[in-house]
């Protein structure tokens, strides 16, 4: 979909100055066309001449996703593309093991797609699926660079299944590309892409404690599996996955809570969102007073919490360098009144309307999180990353009106 | 024939719960010989990338669970099924 401007002027076009200026009829209608290809339509007639100018601006907006293998990336893109509206679905009438997602705005591809080796290939030289090795950076690159410039691409699609590179996909420009993975921010090139970037950080507590309640009921899973498994992963996550983290402009780290001394189940979490300063267009979400280090309970008087409760935080720091702000929530919600007690005292979380945090949180109330930190961090990223695409938008709409000023 | 049983909602389709439970026993027989060689790195890398498949398998059963849904797909015209927006 492409963003149109026309302009309509009663002078001739081709005036040396069209000047717009004196006439009144000059008028600027902004509207949505389905035609991408149409990039500058001229009409002219005897007086009147309009001018429209589409599309030749409007690039793909781009976001990319790092996490390792089962770590909520699905549930978060689920919020996310939610918040743009209508639901996500593997494209129609193609591979049935398709990692795609596509909803009327938002086009979700999985990064696995780009492994160079299958599975047996990895096997053979002995790689893991997180070595730069097993992935082709240079075509991830030069399909995600032409899907920004409005250019529709043939994608590999890796069956997750058999463990081979399936036949190629037609992937069209969306309004928003997301790219998850495991390597969205590793290639500089592939970095300098992305318009925003976020990474989920789980602790090697945390992520033990899902993966058994993944795994546990598996045949042939046992405890001692699950922990090999992570235990060999774990030198190439530290060396390849890890460090992209740096570059996040959102990190939702994901902790074991403090409210109850030496917890390992991984029920009750202590979720931080670090999110980056400076960003165009991202202005972090602030408790209270925007800067300042704040710890609050909100429970008491006027709000019954269950045990262990709940404690926010909330204040500036450093993160690899960089200045960032650090919000954060141990504990879970029981009841639906905590969260939007809890989200009238958040500013800057991009809402449209009071209460649109908590009713998005409750639109899912069946994904895991929903009760905890991690499905409101997630849900609050998806609000910044639709305002972030709003102003993008508006921004260069905005443009071509400029330069016609001139 | 199933040992365990998932704690609620579907079970994974045998296609890939075999595969899973045979990732893992050739990963402990690749391991055995030297427990940090890319070949024992890559075989556990290969049960996380199936485990993940399953559960993966496991939501997308979950999401059409729901028998009166499923069979509504099928028959929208039904008594039990027939919805007016006005």
């Amino acid at each position: 979909m492409a963003i149109c401007a026309v302009y309509t002027a009663t002078t001739p076009i081709h005036t040396t100055k069209p000047n717009f200026g004196f006439h009144q009829k000059h008028q600027l209608i902004l509207y949505t066309s389905k035609e991408r290809s149409r990039r500058w339509g001229r009409l002219s007639s005897n007086s009147t001449s309009s001018e429209i100018s589409c599309s030749a601006e409007t690039k793909t907006v781009v976001i990319g996703l790092a996490a390792d293998s089962g770590c909520g990336k699905s549930t978060f893109m689920r919020r996310l593309t939610s918040v743009f509206g209508g639901a996500a679905e593997p494209p129609k009438g193609g591979n049935p093991d398709s990692n795609t997602l596509i909803s009327d705005t938002t086009t979700v591809i999985c990064l696995d797609d780009y492994h160079s080796l299958d599975r047996t290939g990895r096997k053979e030289k002995g790689v893991t699926a997180l070595d730069p090795r097993a992935n082709d950076f240079d075509l991830m690159y030069e399909q995600v660079k032409a899907i920004k410039d409005g250019v529709a691409v043939e994608k590999p699609i890796y069956n997750h299944v058999t463990g081979l590179l399936d036949p190629p996909e037609l992937i069209k420009p969306p309004k928003i590309l997301v790219i998850e993975g495991l390597h969205p921010m590793f290639d500089s090139r592939v970095r300098d892409l992305l318009d925003f970037s976020i990474y989920l950080d789980i602790s090697n507590e945390v992520k033990f404690a899902w993966k058994i309640q993944r795994d546990m009921a598996e045949r042939g899973h046992s405890l001692e599996s699950i922990k090999a498994s992570i235990e060999a992963r774990k030198p190439d996550f530290d060396a390849y996955i890890d460090p992209q983290k740096q570059y996040a402009d959102a990190v939702i780290e994901v902790l074991p809570t403090q409210l109850i001394p030496d917890d390992n189940e991984g029920k009750v979490l202590r979720v931080k969102l670090v999110m980056k300063e400076g960003v165009k267009y991202f202005s972090p979400v602030y408790l209270f007073d925007e800067g300042s280090t704040i710890s609050w309970i909100p429970c008491g008087r006027k709000l019954t919490c269950s045990y262990p409760g709940i404690k926010f935080a909330y204040g500036p720091d450093a993160y690899f360098g960089n200045e960032v702000s650090v919000l954060e929530m141990d504990g879970q919600f029981d009841r639906l009144d905590e969260l939007i007690y809890v989200e009238s005292h958040l500013s800057n979380i991009s809402t449209k309307f009071y209460g649109e945090v908590t009713q998005q949180m409750l639109k899912h109330a069946d994904f895991p999180g929903s009760n905890n930190g991690t499905g409101l961090f997630q849900t609050i990223v998806g609000l910044k990353i639709r305002d972030l695409y709003e102003q993008i938008i508006a921004e260069k709409a905005a443009a071509p009106v400029e330069a016609a000023k001139v | 024939s199933r040992g365990r049983v998932a704690s609620s909602g579907p079970t994974t389709p045998p296609g890939i719960s075999e595969k899973v439970s045979e990732s893992i026993k050739h990963a402990e027989e690749a391991c055995s010989d030297d427990p940090v060689s890319g070949e024992c790195v890559a075989a556990w890398d290969e049960v996380e990338e199936l485990s993940a498949a399953a559960s993966h398998a496991r939501d997308k059963l979950k999401e059409s669970s729901d028998p009166l849904e499923s069979y509504c797909k099928d028959n929208p015209e039904t008594d039990e099924c027939r919805t007016y927006d006005n």
